[in-house]
Parts: structure tokens; sequence; C-alpha cells
């Protein structure tokens, strides 16, 4: 068990030196169990694949525990890590797959024994011991591959999207099962997903990455309410946030936002916000996501002064929910969340109050969030 | 394509079961059937040569030279290989020497063109270097030559390496073996990355990637290689016509060709030579019987049936 940390780590490719990975520099606690999440080709797996020790460090430092790993090879990184393909030995039974390790570094037997025991144990894969990986579901090929990562009771686990090749059921239930995995071992662990809901519910704390870069590392509170720059806002949310570009405006003595086709007054504590960014009258972008806009009456009582109209494309019916999907004047488009009960026919013109508090927004120059 | 499924489910069956083949056959559709039944008689068609060697070993002379020849022999004897026997027994060079020689020879030859094969195959498939692709388009391009082409270069090399007249000069110049690289590495490649950098985080060297990881994996592909190199060892000639000056280092094969072709009609000793014949097939028969259900499923895996 250990701390991770990376220090300016840089990956440069090929020919043209392009780069994976930009200058990150993360500082992951002991027993943490940390996410990456990005879209493909962002470089998390790069950044990951730089820890295990598969492939080399441009630039910058990787320390693991108190040790600079930057020269060691895999094996001896004292880590273990887990594929998104398995990668289980295919010839080797499920006893020796998650013996091959233990076997290499000259375990005395019975201890193998033990060891293999207690991770079968762990993990409920004691039933198929003597199979071979072909035999198993893709759920208990995932479990093997945990049961090979978990023996060695190494310092850190890796994990590159582990469950991408599961079904969905499937992947809710072996997501519970790392999590319980991790309460009961509580080694630090770096876990890198696409998966937006994979991270919310597993991660201690997100690293949202793009292009090679950092955008945010947070708790995944913190990443859904407060989304450093629009990439993170655009990025987090099942139903993306809607957005609505436009500029502050002083109207009758308050500040006010302005698209084309509505205007909302700001909150006091908004106001007070542009007024020391003296920004007034600059491009903006507000952002707001569907279960903050609604229909509900006593949403229009409190903010009477930031309701705008759509007319209602279509509707998507998930079971708990509506997701309305509206339509501005042609202009904007956006979505909003509803209970079931209110229901609208298509092409209705209906009136929407929008959540101020829960209001973001974000210079559409810098794209990053504007705060005090 | 359905029939090659149900030729790679009979090879992977551990256990011959007539009544899976015929549920296997049961399921197939009507093209399927034509197909099967076209596949039938040309496998009877490539079968008859087989059938024949066996049958003119036994035939009495009268039969040998029966026009229009009778592929099931009618009176079966020995003769012929007591005629091979009485031949053999009064060379200058006990036969023993040249079966040992061609026992030696081929052992080595088949262990050393495996291994090369393998290694070349897997630096080539999991080390990619710059000019990698080069490498692997040569090994493809010499695919092309016929021996013929080679022999002159070839002799030169082995007599500039002073390997005339030793076993080196006999397997040598067969270890290089662009089909084997070629099997190995269709095989190689599939073998995922990550199922090696798993083992590199095991902790596996190098070497035991490729002897625990890699080999198991790809035994069929090891079983079809050594048959082919097998053939091509056992039924060498050409080493021991080129590079042999001493008789006592010639191989079977060559002696067998000897016994027959070198005499100015090959009308004469044609028992002793059918004889000579099944014997230097057998061998090969039996390598075939033993790997076979391997080889069927390299075909499969790598296209090439």
């Amino acid at each position: 068990m250990a701390r991770i940390l990376l220090n300016n780590v840089t990956k440069r490719y090929g020919k043209f030196k392009e780069l994976a990975v930009d200058n990150f520099n993360m500082d992951i606690k002991d027993q943490e169990f940390l996410v990456f999440l990005g879209p493909s080709g962002c470089g998390k797996s790069t950044t990951l694949r730089m820890v295990a020790g598969l492939e080399d460090i441009s630039e910058g430092e990787i320390y693991i525990g108190d040790t600079l790993v930057n020269d060691y090879p895999p094996k001896d990184r004292d880590i273990s890590m887990v594929f998104q393909n398995y990668a289980l030995y295919p010839n080797l039974t499920v006893y020796e797959n998650i013996a091959f390790g233990l076997r290499i570094r000259k375990m005395p037997k019975h201890e193998i024994e033990a060891a293999v025991k207690r991770a079968a144990d762990v993990l409920e894969i004691g039933n198929f011991l003597n199979r071979k990986p072909r035999e198993l579901s893709g759920g208990q090929r995932q479990r093997v591959a945990l049961g090979r990562a978990i023996v060695r009771s190494p310092q850190a686990f890796l994990m590159d999207e582990p469950l991408s090749n599961l079904d969905a059921k499937l992947r809710v239930q072996m997501r519970a099962e790392i999590i319980r995995l991790h309460r009961t071992i509580g080694v630090t662990t770096i876990y890198v997903t696409h998966d937006q809901i994979e991270a919310m519910t597993m991660g201690d704390r997100i690293v949202v990455m793009n292009k090679g870069v950092i955008q945010q590392v947070d708790t995944p509170e913190q990443i859904y309410h407060k989304p450093q720059n629009l990439f993170v806002a655009k990025f987090i949310g099942n139903q993306p946030m809607n957005f609505f570009e436009g500029t502050i405006e002083e109207i009758n003595g308050y500040l006010t936002f302005s698209t084309q086709t509505f205007s909302i007054r700001l909150t006091d504590k908004q106001t007070k916000m542009f007024n020391q960014l003296r920004g007034v009258s600059y491009n903006i972008i507000m952002g707001i996501r569907p279960e903050y806009m609604s229909f509900e009456k006593e949403m229009f009582d409190v903010y009477p002064n930031a309701v705008l109209k759509g007319v209602l494309q279509f509707n998507e019916f998930i079971g708990s929910d509506h997701y309305y999907h509206l339509d501005s004047q042609g202009r904007e488009s956006f979505t909003v969340r509803a209970h079931p009960r209110f229901s609208y026919r298509e092409g209705e013109e209906v009136r929407v109050a929008i959540d101020m508090e829960k209001v973001l927004f974000f210079d559409s120059k810098t794209e990053k969030l504007l705060t005090i | 394509m359905k029939m090659i499924e149900v030729l790679r489910n009979f090879a992977q069956e551990s256990k011959w079961k007539w009544s899976n083949f015929l549920l296997e056959i049961k399921r197939l559709d009507r093209t399927q059937y034509i197909i099967l039944f076209f596949l039938t008689i040309a496998s009877i068609f490539m079968l008859l040569p087989i059938v024949y060697i066996f049958n003119h070993a036994f035939k009495p002379l009268h039969e040998l030279f029966l026009f229009p020849p009778t592929f099931i022999v009618q009176d079966p004897t020995f003769q012929n290989f007591i005629e091979l026997l009485t031949l053999t027994s009064n060379t200058f060079v006990p036969v023993s020497r040249f079966i040992f020689n061609s026992v030696i020879v081929t052992v080595l030859a088949t262990i050393a063109m495996v291994v090369t094969s393998a290694l070349c195959a897997y630096a080539l498939s999991k080390h990619p270097f710059p000019g990698s692709k080069l490498v692997f388009s040569l090994i493809m391009i010499s695919l092309l030559f016929v021996p013929q082409v080679l022999q002159i270069p070839r002799y030169v090399v082995v007599e500039s390496l002073g390997i005339m007249n030793t076993y080196w000069g006999h397997v040598l110049p067969l270890i290089a073996m662009p089909v084997g690289v070629f099997l190995m590495k269709q095989f190689i490649d599939q073998v995922p990355n990550e199922v090696l950098e798993a083992a590199k985080i095991d902790g596996a060297s190098e070497f035991g990637m490729f002897f625990r990881i890699v080999m198991p994996i790809v035994t069929p592909a090891i079983a079809t290689i050594a048959i082919i190199s097998f053939q091509s060892a056992w039924g060498n000639t050409e080493t021991s016509q080129l590079f042999m000056q001493d008789e006592s280092m010639k191989t079977l094969p060559y002696y067998m060709m000897s016994l027959t072709a070198n005499l100015a009609n090959s009308v004469a000793r044609q028992g002793a030579a059918a004889a000579g014949a099944l014997i230097m097939f057998l061998p090969q028969f039996i390598m075939f019987l033993f790997f076979q259900r391997k080889v069927i499923a390299t075909m499969a895996h790598s296209g090439i049936k």
C-alpha cells in the first residue's frame, strides 16, 4: 500500500513527438480509489501504462511509495494490473493463472496454495480453479483477472477499463464487487474508464482528462455540480447539460443574462460575482442541467424572472422520468427532466422555470467556469 | 464458413465420436451437402496415390508392370522387400549408416526449423523494430524462389563455411523456413499483447513469456511446422547430392533415389524401388497421423484452408 506521485509526467509518441500526455501532476493518496475519466484517446490509458511501466516516460517522475520507479521494469514496481480483455493465460487453468506470478517469484508451494485459496475465496471463484479461461463466462474471467491481481498483495492496483467487455447487468454487479474489494483490501487503486457512471459511483476522486491534459481533479459531487470548464460540463452527465450562449446586460437596473430568444434576471449572488469580475456585457455561456429546469409551479414562484418558453420537439420516457426536448424559436434547444405526471404533446408550447441557484456561467473565450 | 467450423469442431473434439460427426453432418444445408460431396470425391482422388504406394510395394514382379496398372494388389508378396534387402546388404556403405544419418539430420533439422521459425516470428510479431515489416516482406519474397535457383549460391556459402561432409551441411541450409515463419507469425499475432503485458507485470522474463505463455498457445502451429519441416528434411536429397562427397555422410532418401534413378533405364529394380518408396513414406505418414488434429486446427485458424 502506498501513495503514488506523478511529477510533470509527459509522454510523446512517434516521429513528430506528438503529445499524448502533457505535464501530468497528481498525488494519489494511500488507499485512495482514483478514477481517470475521459473520451478515448485522451491519454488516460497511456498514463496508467506509464505507472505500470509498460510505456516509457518521456519526461517527469513517477514515485510509487517512496521509490522513484522511472527506470524500474514492471515486475519490480510491485503493482498489478487488470486489463479490459482480461488477458488471462489461455493455456493455464484458473489456479495456474492466479499462481503464475507467485511461481515466478519462487514462493514456496504451500504458501502459493494458501494465497490462491485466499484470493479465490474473496472472489468466490473456488469452484472453477481447475477450469481453463475459455470455459468461463466474461464475469468469471474478470474475477479471475482480479484474483491474479490481488494474490500478490501489491502496493497498487491499476485497472484499465476492466468492465467494458461485460454486459450492462454484469457491469453493475462487478462494479459493486470491485468497490467491496477495495474496501476490504484497501489498496491504492487507479481505475481507467470512459464510463462516467463507473467513475461517479466508484471513485473517491475523479481525474477528468482530455487530449492528454488534466481538466479537473475532484470528488464526484464537485465534478458534477462545479465543473471547472466547458469540457467537463459537457462530458459529465448522462443527459448532457443545456448550454445557452448570450451576454450579461443591465436592464432596468438588474443584471440579466440575455440570449437571442430570452432574458433572465440574475440572483443577487450572481450579480455580485459579475460586478466583481467587472465583465458586464461580454460573451457568456450559461449551463444548466436538465434536472434543474422544471415545469413545477413552485419553481415559477421562486424564480419568476427566470422563465423561458419552448416548443416540445420530442419526449424520451425512461421510466422514472421524462426527458422533454424543447426548442426555443428554432434557435436554441434544450432538455428538461420532468416527473412522469407531466405529459405534454409534441408541438405544444410550454413554459419552463430555471433553478437559478444551479446555473453555471462559463467564459465563452477561455471556456472556464466563472466563480469568485 | 460452416464447413470450416465443422472441421474445427472435429479437430478439437477430444474424443472421436461417430454420433457427433453424424449430428454435425445432419445440421448442414443443401449447398453444404453439395460442397461436402465434391470434397469427398476430391479427397478420395487425393487418397489414391497413398493407396497405390501401399499396394505397389507388395506387388509381385508381373503385377508391377501390368498395363493398365491396377490399384489393388492381387497376389501380395514380400519379394520386393527381400530384393531391397539384398541390394542394400551388398553396398560399400551399410544401409544402417544412411538410416542413422537420416534420423540424425531429420531430428536436428526439424527441431532447428521449429525453434528458428518460432523465435523469428515472435520477434517480428511482438517486438517490432524499425524495418521489421521490410524483413518480413523479404522473408515472404524468398518463398517465391525455386530451390534450384539457390543451389549455386548455397553451394558457395556451404563451401566457404567449411561444412561440407558434416551434419551441419545437411541441417544449416534447411533451417531458414519462410513458410514456418509465416505460419508462426499468423498465430503469434493473435496472442493479445495484454496477455504478454500481464505476464511481464507478473514478473516473467522475455524467455519465460516465450516458453510459458506464447509457445503453449501456439502448439497447433508448432505441430504443423514440425510436420512440414519433418517432411522437407526427411525427403531431402539435395544436401546429400551437393554438399556430401563422402558416401558415408549421405542420407537414406538419396540412397533410395540412387538405387533406381542412377541406372540406365527405370525398368530394372522397380520392385525394390516400390518397397523403398513405402519405407520412405511410412515415417511421414505416421508423423502426420500423430499431429493431424492440430494441423487441421492450424489450417482453419490461419485461413490457409
